[in-house]
């Protein structure tokens, strides 16, 4: 990388001091205390003097995407590249019967044939072996040479099976995981006793499947010698280059991992992966690059998933609807995962709370972390037995929610959102609606909080060049949610450019240390580091114009109108000022500052539906999303992720969860055909509000807190619609219909 | 192998595949072309979506030798097919998706964008409703599709030289009697188009 060598090293480490913080590891949220540069604290100005943040931006690598430039892995061809494709188990447990290596070989254009499992799977979908051609074409038909045979063992891939006495066990040790509790639960107990109202159900959520447009995949441009480039569709650049160069047996610093575009992660794609291990392999072995793309079977199959939860929760609550008490018992579905779930009472405090938590393993797919990992699934339990209970003491919805509420910001978003749901018109405000009509109007809400810190290790380069054009560099990768954008929009600010001026430079792992992709802790990493990074480049710059000029770096102000110095009239165009510097430019580094970020983001929504209680049938109407995010860096792109969020939870309340047949271990929905993510037929009015309220001038992650709240309203909506309770997602017209009676 | 004599993007190319080789197929592993993405090879998703003598069509269903004799758009070609008619610079779907941020990751947009062009091609006054008709075998899992219903409506408002109906992004920022007042003239200059296109010589649909 050009970059790279001209980058101008920290100077010598300044003292540290202890901050909290919290990072996301593998998807859950954890409180850290961590050491950082006790340097002058970095702010962002004030929001009213912001001429580019805060505003909507176009992407910068909007034209790129538009006109079909964009490369994404799976476009990536390389000379002498060889294809490869996996063959997996296609039953959750079976013994690798047979595989007829030398027929698949002698398939022409068959170059190698790696088999990575020979004896038994142990999950469906499991790889079992990879066959590499000089088509793809040719590698399917090596696939289909092989001729594997597997004989079925026994099996569980659902709870009750996996449970039961004498049931085959799931790698070492018991099915069902050792409890993990918090709470008293003779407090808890104790306190649901006294409680004036008190109800008790159980909640199921399926699992869900990421269903990332592109799948995942690698290509591994390794040739021989000592160098490798490996592209992935990945959410980690640094992560897997290190990962590919141990596979490949070459030094960490001669492998370098590239993400121009990725068509969606989610949570998914972190790390080489199976399939870029055996990529890695194969071309280890050939000496030839290596493009190995999962099909969409295998996407479902394989590449991880959210964990579905069954819970069941008893709560209580006062006269005037406070909670006294909450106990819940819940067993995570993650395969053969341990899956997430997260804590209860959620965004609410009871007097008294106990809580026991399982995993229940199954011979399925690990699952994997995915947007706001275990939150979605204790929303809905939580959101929905606070309804119940609301109901059950003629309490008004919203009102029970703003007297629990963990955090007054959710009590002046709940009446707003109450407001633009259209709340205090509502004929159903305490009691559900009657299924006596055509269509049932109901009214649902939910609240939600992600702690979306940084992570302290993130850096950005900004180099600005003698011709006036600036650069600013991280080795962080661009999901689609804008980092390239407020990469060079945060520049643009700095230096009063306009956004076009600035190139921002991701996606490398060569470039200055960025960050995972996971957890909302891009923006929260990444914009600090290049904040900062742009604050200790105008002021080299400063230093620099202030010896050329004979001024005072103090003086100079950078605008659009130029360079400007508080004791001189006239001003200095910036290409000009630029060209005072030396042929190599200017550079600076820059760190992540805690002072530049926020954390706690927390985010309220409603859902108008309407029910049709002849067929069951349910259409959202109306969402309503107000949401916290510090300091917008982009409106126009945190208004889109609000909204991709709220559509990922309006298809896990109606439509998506992965449906298995037991007996024959197969899953019946491995396809968009059947595993059905919300088009553009049913995506209702959508009302989207950052809630400008919250004045702290530090960036947040936004993506996580809008994925959860969204499916407990929808839910609650088809209650309070027409008193149809379906506690078990997805809401499908059948479950609507049996909840109101109507089948059996 | 199949010898094979496309039209894409307004050039001959002459290539050769299998037989039974999809168009998607002809096009990302001999063309180079790979704007048309391959999400699912099933016709599930969408993202392979070109235009097949302007109408939209899932290339990843069509055989590429069927192709033959007609006119292929892949995203590559919109563009050039833009200035070539007498456009300056993107088509004006590409023009409004960028600005509209109508696009996260992007893997969807090409065929999305396709869709929504071959819609303006017999349509060019759509409502809303009939955007999602034409949109809705396009799948996208990043933006919740809304920023994307208000692109087309931006390209479809600038066809017809008025301001579009507010967008959801900017109400926040608007006066409720101006963001109506907006809604009203953007709605009344799209009827009067539609009613223009039905009865006149002009109507394409």
């Amino acid at each position: 990388m050009k970059l790279e060598p001209r980058a101008v090293p920290l100077q010598d480490a300044p003292p540290k001091r202890k901050v909290k913080t919290t990072q996301v590891v593998n998807g859950i949220e954890t409180e850290v205390e961590i050491e950082v540069e006790d340097v002058p604290a970095g702010q962002w100005p004030p929001r009213a003097s912001l001429r580019v943040l805060n505003h909507d931006i176009p992407r910068v690598d909007g034209p790129v995407k538009v006109s079909g430039a964009a490369r994404y892995t799976h476009d990536v061809r390389v000379p002498g590249m060889v294809w490869a494709r996996l063959l997996l188990s296609p039953l959750p447990r079976a013994r690798v019967a047979a595989l007829d290596l030398e027929a698949a070989r002698a398939v022409p254009g068959v170059v190698h044939v790696l088999v990575v499992e020979r004896e038994e799977t142990g999950w469906l979908g499991q790889p079992v072996a990879v066959v590499a051609a000089e088509t793809l074409e040719a590698a399917g038909d090596g696939l289909r040479a092989l001729a594997a045979r597997f004989e079925p063992l026994p099996w569980v891939v659902d709870h009750a099976a996996a449970v039961r006495e004498g049931a085959p066990a799931v790698g070492r040790g018991a099915n069902v995981g050792r409890p993990e509790t918090d709470g008293d639960e003779a407090r808890a107990r104790a306190a649901l006793s006294a409680s004036a109202t008190r109800v008790r159900a159980t909640y199921t959520v399926p699992v869900q499947h990421h269903a990332s447009l592109e799948t995942h995949g690698v290509v591994v441009d390794y040739r021989g010698g000592e160098d490798a480039v490996v592209y992935c569709s990945t959410q980690y650049a640094q992560g897997f280059a290190a990962e590919a160069a141990k596979e490949l047996g070459l030094k960490a610093g001669n492998v370098r991992g590239v993400v121009e575009h990725m068509g969606g992660g989610f949570g998914s794609k972190f790390g080489l992966d199976a399939q870029g291990l055996y990529a890695c392999r194969i071309a280890k072995e050939l000496k030839r690059p290596v493009h190995l793309m999962l099909d969409r079977r295998a996407e479902f199959l394989m590449s991880g998933n959210r964990s579905g939860t069954s819970m069941t929760i008893e709560a209580g609550c006062d006269a005037q609807g406070s909670l006294t008490g909450l106990v819940a018992e819940a067993w995570k579905h993650g395969g053969l995962g341990r899956g997430s779930l997260s804590g209860l009472p959620y965004c609410y405090k009871a007097g008294a709370h106990f809580r026991d938590v399982r995993s229940v393993r199954m011979h399925l797919d690990a699952s994997r972390a995915m947007r706001a990992p275990g939150h979605p699934q204790a929303s809905f339990g939580m959101e929905s037995i606070l309804d119940e209970l609301a109901y059950a003491a003629g309490l008004d919805l919203v009102e029970i929610r703003r007297r629990n509420a963990a955090h007054p910001a959710w009590v002046r978003q709940l009446d707003r959102v109450a407001r633009e749901i259209g709340w205090d018109q509502h004929p159903h405000r305490t009691q559900p609606g009657k299924p006596d009509r055509e269509e049932c109007i109901g009214i649902g809400f939910g609240i939600s909080n992600w702690g979306s810190g940084g992570s302290s290790d993130c850096e950005a380069e900004v180099r600005i060049e003698k011709d006036g054009s600036v650069v600013v560099a991280c080795a962080a990768q661009d999901l689609g949610t804008g980092t390239r954008m407020y990469m060079a929009a945060i520049a643009a600010e700095e230096f009063g450019l306009p956004v076009a001026a600035v190139t921002a430079r991701l996606g490398d792992s060569r470039l200055p240390t960025g960050v995972a992709s996971g957890g909302s802790v891009t923006t929260p990493s990444v914009a600090p580091a290049v904040k900062d990074a742009c604050t200790r480049a105008r002021g080299a710059f400063a230093a620099h114009l202030a010896q050329v000029l004979g001024r005072s770096a103090e003086g100079f102000r950078f605008g659009p109108d130029g360079v400007r110095h508080d004791g001189m009239t006239e001003r200095l165009a910036w290409s000009k000022a630029c060209g005072t510097l030396p042929a190599e430019g200017l550079s600076a580094r820059g760190k992540w500052q805690e002072s530049l970020q926020t954390r706690g983001v927390r985010c309220t929504q409603a859902a108008q539906v309407a029910v049709d209680p002849g067929t069951g049938r349910v259409r959202v109407l109306h969402m309503v999303c107000l949401q916290e995010v510090g300091l917008a860096l982009n409106r126009l792109a945190v208004k889109s992720q609000i909204q991709g969020g709220m559509i990922q939870a309006l298809g896990y309340a109606l439509g998506e969860g992965r449906q298995l047949d037991s007996a024959l271990g197969l899953q019946l929905n491995a396809s968009f055909e059947e595993y059905k993510i919300p088009h553009a037929l049913e995506i209702p009015r959508m009302t989207t509000l950052i809630d400008d309220d919250d004045t702290r001038n530090g960036v947040a992650g936004v993506g996580e807190p809008p994925a959860i709240p969204g499916a407990s309203a929808i839910a609650n909506a088809v209650h309070n619609a027409c008193g149809a309770r379906v506690r078990e997602l997805p809401i499908t017209p059948d479950k609507v219909l049996l909840a109101l009676g109507k089948v059996v | 192998m199949r010898p094979l004599r496309l039209t894409v993007n307004g050039d001959t190319l002459e290539t050769a595949a299998p037989a039974h080789w999809t168009l998607l197929e002809v096009l990302r592993y001999r063309l180079g072309l790979t704007g048309s993405k391959q999400g699912c090879d099933k016709g599930d998703c969408g993202a392979c979506t070109v235009l097949v003598d302007g109408r939209p069509q899932l290339a990843c269903l069509t055989l590429a030798a069927l192709a033959e004799g007609h006119a292929i758009t892949t995203i590559e070609g919109l563009m050039p097919l833009h200035v070539a008619a007498g456009g300056d610079g993107p088509d004006p779907v590409q023009g409004a998706f960028d600005r509209c941020g109508a696009l996260q990751c992007g893997f969807c947009q090409p065929g999305m964008m396709l869709s929504a062009r071959a819609l303006l091609n017999r349509n060019p006054c759509p409502t809303r409703g009939e955007i999602r008709e034409a949109l809705s075998g396009n799948l996208c899992r990043c933006t919740g599709y809304t920023q994307i219903f208000e692109a087309v409506e931006l390209a479809v408002a600038e066809s017809l030289g008025v301001a579009p109906a507010p967008r959801a992004w900017e109400e926040q920022r608007m006066k409720p009697a101006e963001a109506q007042e907006q809604a009203r003239r953007a709605a009344a200059a799209l009827a009067a188009a539609r009613e223009r296109n039905d009865g006149g010589p002009g109507a394409r649909s």
